[in-house]
């Protein structure tokens, strides 16, 4: 099938489009073929992320790419920075503020989950910005029979 | 169990319009957290929770869950219905708290 490829930009703060690189990915995945158990690990990926950027950081930007082989997703935003990687990956970690609190979320858990779905993960941080890889491996397994 | 069948149950009222009410209810998820929604809840699941934003719509469709379920009788504004409405996943409220709510939906369901 044809490589996919699509970048989204995420607002800081902006709780109510929170999700849609994740629901426009989904469709994508479904639309190739791929098994419920896979698209949903990798929405499960994309949308914590997402919401990471959108409630921890000043903004970014998100690159999906899919081909044959991987889904590969970067998660770049332009700061303040993760101070400690390690904490940062402590499940039940988390710095949220009260408005995120408020709607669901900061409970400590979204890169635990995100390292638990993904194959391969990679975080990087200082304070200019964090930047976030997944990758996920399709086989042959992975597409509905 | 259909969505339908929660709400032959006095203690449920629909606030989304009728679009999905014959969805099946594959299981229930009760939480409050939506990473723990995210991670953990079945496709076709039921969520029962008072969190009342619309990130909750957002993760019920991501997991394409059958049917949300506000407890405590909590608030639900209009954006949340309409964006039910838009999505087809309907959404229940009730009085009852989460824990008297699991024990009905239990019981309705046998
Ligand atoms: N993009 C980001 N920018 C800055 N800090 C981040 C970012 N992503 C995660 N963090 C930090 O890592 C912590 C843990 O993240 P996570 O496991 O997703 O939990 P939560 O988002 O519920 O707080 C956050 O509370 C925050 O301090
Ligand atoms: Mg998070």
């Amino acid at each position: 099938m044809e490589n996919y490829c699509k970048e989204f930009k995420i607002q800081k703060n902006d709780i109510g489009n929170a999700g849609t690189v994740a629901s426009l990915t989904k469709r994508e995945l479904k639309r190739r073929g791929l098994t419920k158990d896979f698209v949903k690990t990798v929405t499960i990926g994309i949308y914590e992320a997402e919401i990471n950027v959108v409630i921890h950081s000043y903004g970014g930007t998100c690159v999906v790419s899919i081909d044959d082989e991987f889904v590969n997703v970067t998660f770049k935003d332009n700061g303040p920075g993760i101070e400690c990687i390690d904490s940062a990956l402590t499940p039940g970690f988390s710095t949220a503020s009260h408005y995120a609190i408020e709607n669901g979320f900061g409970a400590g858990m979204g890169l635990p989950n995100i390292k638990s779905v993904s194959d391969e993960m990679e975080l990087t941080s200082s304070k200019e910005g964090t930047t976030l890889h997944m990758k996920f491996n399709i086989s042959g397994d992975s597409y509905e029979s | 169990m259909r969505v339908n069948n929660i709400l032959t149950n006095i203690n449920f009222e629909l606030l989304s319009n009728e679009s999905g009410l014959n969805h099946e209810v594959k299981s229930f998820f009760a939480s409050d957290l939506l990473s723990h929604v995210m991670g953990n809840a079945a496709e076709g699941s039921t969520l029962i929770t008072v969190l009342n934003n619309i990130n909750v719509l957002g993760v019920a469709s991501l997991l394409d869950m059958s049917c949300v379920i506000f407890s405590h009788g909590v608030k639900v504004n209009d954006e949340i219905i309409s964006k039910s409405n838009e999505l087809g996943i309907p959404i229940l409220r009730t009085k009852l708290n989460t824990v008297s709510t699991i024990l009905i939906l239990d019981k309705i369901g046998s």
